[in-house]
């Protein structure tokens, strides 16, 4: 009788608690639900249908995909973006790391640069996608200019067309980025407590030894988190894409995954289509980002 | 002794030739872009002397730029949308992230899966759905569509929860056993512990709004909905090798982020720091 | 204090997101019933400030049809026929009518229908289609029509005279071949460095090369089946190899406007479509072109395949449709009739453009403009022969040209061989069904 009634007042004191949690999450999620998440399950149905937008769709189950692996459209696009990641992820990992570790000295004037280094992390990217399209115009820009004084080279690299444009992608987010994940970085380098490096100084490890057994080590799991944001942000690659190539005529060395599922989506209005490659997208992500965490807590865990 | 400080010394000289390296590479493009904005066309591009500023430096672009496009009202438009989305997006998420980090709740694991999921979820994946339903709701042109679509992110849920992961659970409980009702635990202690955090999702969404580029080209149709990005995206269109004026505008679309940007960077590293990292 | 804080930012979010929707629900009135009982119509167009004539004939006609009010919807150029079927998929937009600007968005949101058939207002109003010259059969479809042409571009070869002048070679002829059009371009052109003259001027877009081909009246981008293409690239490539034309490269990474690039008073001569005129012409008599380097310009007619009669030419036209969505159809038809018949055309002249309905009052019209080259060669090339129309309309269109102008790139960027980017067009628009 009276374990029932604590019983009873446990689930009233749980619901009034729900009520108070659901208040505070109400205002984010109602939005969140109604304006990502019904709009993401609706993508899913699309994948498995042919639709223009307009007329009835139609199920056609895994038609959409089946044709997705015989599309050399497709297929370049997805090589082009995975090179890409290839390409950008442990360089402005390593960059950044090497920044920080700079950055995390006692220097005159750090603050200001770190400040600096972030400039093309905010900057507007119209802008500066404009300005790089000036710096490495392959016959009047500065970039060409010098190499030509340098080697007096016959053919200056075409930077924008051919298999040099994942090139000018790769730098140009490693330029824009760089500033970002030193931050991060920063941040980690902070977190490592002094007394570590105090011992290994006491062992008489020199400055490599002292980043190879303590830094490197204590920094792992931002460097998980590096990893795992830098390369969501690498598939996702849209608008550098199109804003540096010049053209939403994409050639098949420059046309990214995106790319390829904006053209579908809005020129051919191939919805369904380019809703299957869009979860092919989400799909390739996911799988990422989960190798990661299972790492992550592998590691967290010892 | 002596070789050590010597040691000392070259390190140090090392230390900063690299820095300045770093510094030349990112500050170069801004450079180039403010002299290119006081230049004729025809020196833009003069590489034999370069000239950083020109004799007669051309300040009316500054001017002309005004009259050649609407940039006052695109400016306006992408004010109103980046500070009306980052005060939502403040608000909503401090507010949802605190339930997911200090409150049990039934389906509490659920309903943050669903978020971090989604993290991974590119927009361009459900943008038609997503339009075809704003539409629907007569938002089709509206500033309101782009509130919407920024001001709800997961990201932002994520980012806060981190951060008040790292807030020792005591902190609430005293707080708790004083009488406070959880909201005013979340104002009272949660909130104003949080300001690092806060100026950097602050950061990140005043950058993310301002920037945006593919939403105003799907949803603001009438010059008089546009913003800065996709009127200064036409403008580069039209007038190609104007390249002068196209600078200016690049430089007027760079200043009210740059400056948010250094009000707010001293607790940027803060707030990176005890929200990002620790999954 | 810390308090304080929080409670600002409170009130601030509240009434910012209710100014904001209020402002939204205020505009939202009014949908379809304007002013004093008007009746209310949305026209869809891009470049409302830049381009003149939108403006003249919403006003044109709404100073004689008093009982009918125009809004004009800027969808931007840039996206337009993108934007312009987002907005029109599904049900729920409010567009009334819908500026067509090229066949590939005319094929799409007939596929979605989104525009409705015309013909029966056009058999009520008792509507001459012959005065389009032909050109409202190249866009019927299944029978039926779903636009009227209102404006109608044909393409040129736009020459600067003095470089001609200069070099003392005679200007290019209303009679070549594009093997003399080669040669002539070869004479004029200047390598020197710091005195350069570029003798011809392709801008990027497919349209300048690979409709070349289809001049003959035997080919068309439908055809599936390219070689064709295979001399003209082979002539611009060989013509960029020897510094006759500017790279393609580079006019990308610049973006490079034509007539900018005609502004410089380079580039000798440039096959390009009668839009530039407008463009010309403003930017002279505005001062931001140098009269002394590209005012002195004329036309010439199109140089033709071997074999085919001089005069023949490509086209494009702009036309108008009726939403299928719309409430007001009958007003609509009516504004379209209007804008694409006699008075409409009027109005189109005046402001240097050129009306779908071509006649010796419209071309008069048009060469009676400030700044329009007077010479005879020129009139003469104001009336062509034949017109082909870029793209005439046909199933699949949108994919047809998403191939081709991803070749089209790989070829100029020299990613592949003519040969290779030819036998991939053929293979890729082969696959589509």
């Amino acid at each position: 009788m009276k374990t029932h009634t604590l019983n009873e007042r446990e689930k009233k004191r749980k619901r009034r608690n729900n009520l108070v949690a659901y208040s505070f999450i109400a205002p984010n999620f109602i939005g969140f639900a109604v304006f990502t998440l019904v709009p993401i399950v609706v993508a899913f149905y699309m994948a498995f249908c042919q639709w223009d937008g307009s007329n009835p769709a139609k199920f056609i189950g895994f038609d959409n995909f089946i044709n997705l692996t015989k599309d050399t459209f497709f297929l370049n696009a997805l090589l082009n973006t995975f090179l890409y990641c290839l390409g950008t992820v442990p360089i402005t990992m390593i960059i950044s790391l090497g920044l920080a570790v700079l950055l995390n000295q006692k220097i005159k004037g750090r603050g200001l640069i770190r400040a600096i280094a972030c400039f093309p992390y905010v900057g507007s990217i119209i802008a500066v996608t404009t300005v790089w399209r000036m710096l490495f115009h392959p016959t009047k820009g500065p970039v060409n200019s010098i190499l030509f004084d340098l080697f007096q080279m016959d053919s200056l690299p075409q930077w924008f067309s051919g298999r040099l444009i994942i090139l000018s992608y790769i730098l140009f987010s490693l330029w824009k980025s760089m500033g970002y994940y030193m931050v991060i970085y920063l941040a980690g380098l902070q977190g490592i407590p002094n007394e570590l490096y105090e011992a290994a100084e006491l062992d008489g490890a020199g400055r490599w030894q002292k980043f190879r057994y303590v830094t490197w080590p204590q920094l792992r799991s931002t460097t998980f988190f590096v990893v795992i944001i830098l390369t969501i942000g690498c598939f996702k690659i849209y608008d550098t894409a199109v804003l540096l190539s010049g053209t939403n005529n994409m050639s098949t060395s420059s046309m990214v995954l995106v790319s390829f599922i904006y053209t579908k989506a809005f020129t051919n209005w191939n919805l369904g289509y380019a809703s299957a490659a869009a979860i092919c997208l989400f799909l390739i992500v996911l799988v990422v980002t989960l190798i990661q965490f299972k790492n992550e807590s592998k590691f967290s865990n010892d | 002794m002596h070789s050590i400080s010597f040691n000392k010394k070259i390190n140090k000289i090392v230390i900063y030739i690299l820095l300045i390296l770093v510094v030349i590479i990112t500050v170069v493009p801004f450079v180039w872009m403010l002299s290119a904005s006081i230049k004729v066309d025809r020196e833009v591009f003069q590489m034999k002397p370069f000239v950083l500023i020109p004799d007669n430096a051309k300040w009316s672009n500054y001017i002309d730029i005004w009259s050649r496009i609407p940039l006052g009202t695109f400016i306006k438009n992408t004010i109103i949308l980046t500070v009306v989305v980052t005060l939502l997006q403040l608000f909503t998420s401090s507010f949802a992230a605190y339930a997911f980090a200090k409150m049990e709740f039934s389906g509490r694991k659920t309903l943050f899966l669903a978020y971090v999921s989604t993290i991974a979820m590119p927009w361009q994946v459900y943008m038609i759905p997503q339009f075809l339903m704003m539409r629907e709701m007569g938002l089709n042109d509206r500033l309101l569509a782009i509130v919407i679509l920024q001001a709800f992110s997961a990201f932002g849920v994520f980012l806060m929860r981190q951060f008040y992961m790292s807030v020792p659970d005591s902190l609430c409980e005293a707080g708790r056993i004083d009488g406070m009702s959880e909201y005013g635990i979340y104002a009272r202690i949660m909130l104003p512990l949080s300001k690092p955090s806060l100026a950097t999702l602050t950061i990140f969404t005043f950058v993310a709004t301002w920037n945006d580029y593919l939403g105003p080209t799907i949803y603001l149709k009438t010059e008089a909905k546009k913003t800065i990005q996709i009127g200064l995206q036409r403008f580069i269109g039209q007038y190609s090798s104007e390249y002068g004026l196209m600078m200016a505008g690049a430089v007027i679309s760079l200043v009210p982020v740059l400056i948010v940007f250094l009000a707010l960077q001293k607790h940027f590293v803060a707030g990176v720091a005890t929200s990002g990292i620790k999954g | 204090m810390k308090k304080r804080w929080v409670s600002i930012l409170l009130c601030a979010t509240m009434i910012i997101t209710a100014g904001l929707t209020g402002c939204g629900g205020n505009t939202n009135s009014g949908k379809k019933e304007g002013t004093e009982g008007k009746v209310h119509l949305k026209w869809a167009m891009w470049d409302y400030s830049l381009i003149d004539y939108w403006e003249d004939l919403a006003d044109e006609y709404m100073k004689t049809h008093p009982d009918i009010e125009i809004e004009c919807v800027d969808f931007g150029s840039n996206d337009y026929s993108n934007v312009l079927a987002t907005e029109m998929s599904g049900s729920g937009t409010e567009i009334d009518i819908v500026s067509i600007k090229d066949v590939v968005s005319y094929a799409t949101l007939i596929e979605k229908n989104a525009i409705v058939p015309l013909d029966d207002y056009i058999a009520k109003d008792n509507v001459d289609l012959a005065k389009f010259n032909g050109v409202t059969d190249q866009v019927t479809v299944d029978g039926k029509l779903y636009e009227l042409p209102f404006r109608n571009d044909v393409w040129w070869i736009f020459y600067n005279k003095d470089i001609f002048d200069e070099k003392g070679l005679e200007y290019p002829t209303n009679d070549m071949t594009w093997e003399e059009y080669d040669k002539l371009a070869r004479e004029v052109t200047d390598t020197n460095f710091g005195s350069e003259v570029y003798g011809a001027h392709y801008h990027p877009w497919p349209s300048t090369v690979q409709l070349l081909g289809t001049l003959d009246g035997e080919h068309s981008i439908l055809d599936k089946k390219y070689d064709f293409m295979k001399p003209y690239y082979e002539m611009v490539l060989k013509q960029e190899d020897d510094g006759v034309c500017m790279k393609y490269p580079d006019l990308i990474t610049e973006g490079l406007h034509y007539s900018a690039a005609f502004s410089n008073g380079n580039i000798a001569m440039m096959n390009m479509g009668s839009w530039a005129v407008t463009t010309l012409l403003t930017k002279l008599s505005s001062g931001e072109f140098d009269p002394e380097l590209c005012g002195n310009w004329a036309i010439a007619s199109y140089p033709h395949a071997e074999g085919v009669e001089a005069g023949t030419t490509l086209g494009a036209i702009t036309g108008l449709s009726v939403a299928q969505e719309s409430d007001n159809k009958d007003e609509a038809w009516d504004f379209i009739n209007w804008v694409s018949g006699e008075e409409g055309a009027k109005v189109l002249a005046k402001t240097g453009n050129f009306p779908a309905i071509s006649n010796d009052a419209v071309r008069q019209e048009i060469s009676s403009m400030e700044g329009f080259p007077q010479d005879e060669q020129s009139m003469e090339a104001l009336n062509y022969k034949k017109m082909y129309l870029e793209t005439p309309y046909g199933k699949d269109l949108s994919q047809i040209n998403e191939v081709l102008g991803t070749y089209h790139s790989m070829i100029m960027n020299r990613e592949c061989t003519v040969e290779e980017g030819i036998t991939k067009m053929n293979e890729e628009t082969a696959k589509i069904q």
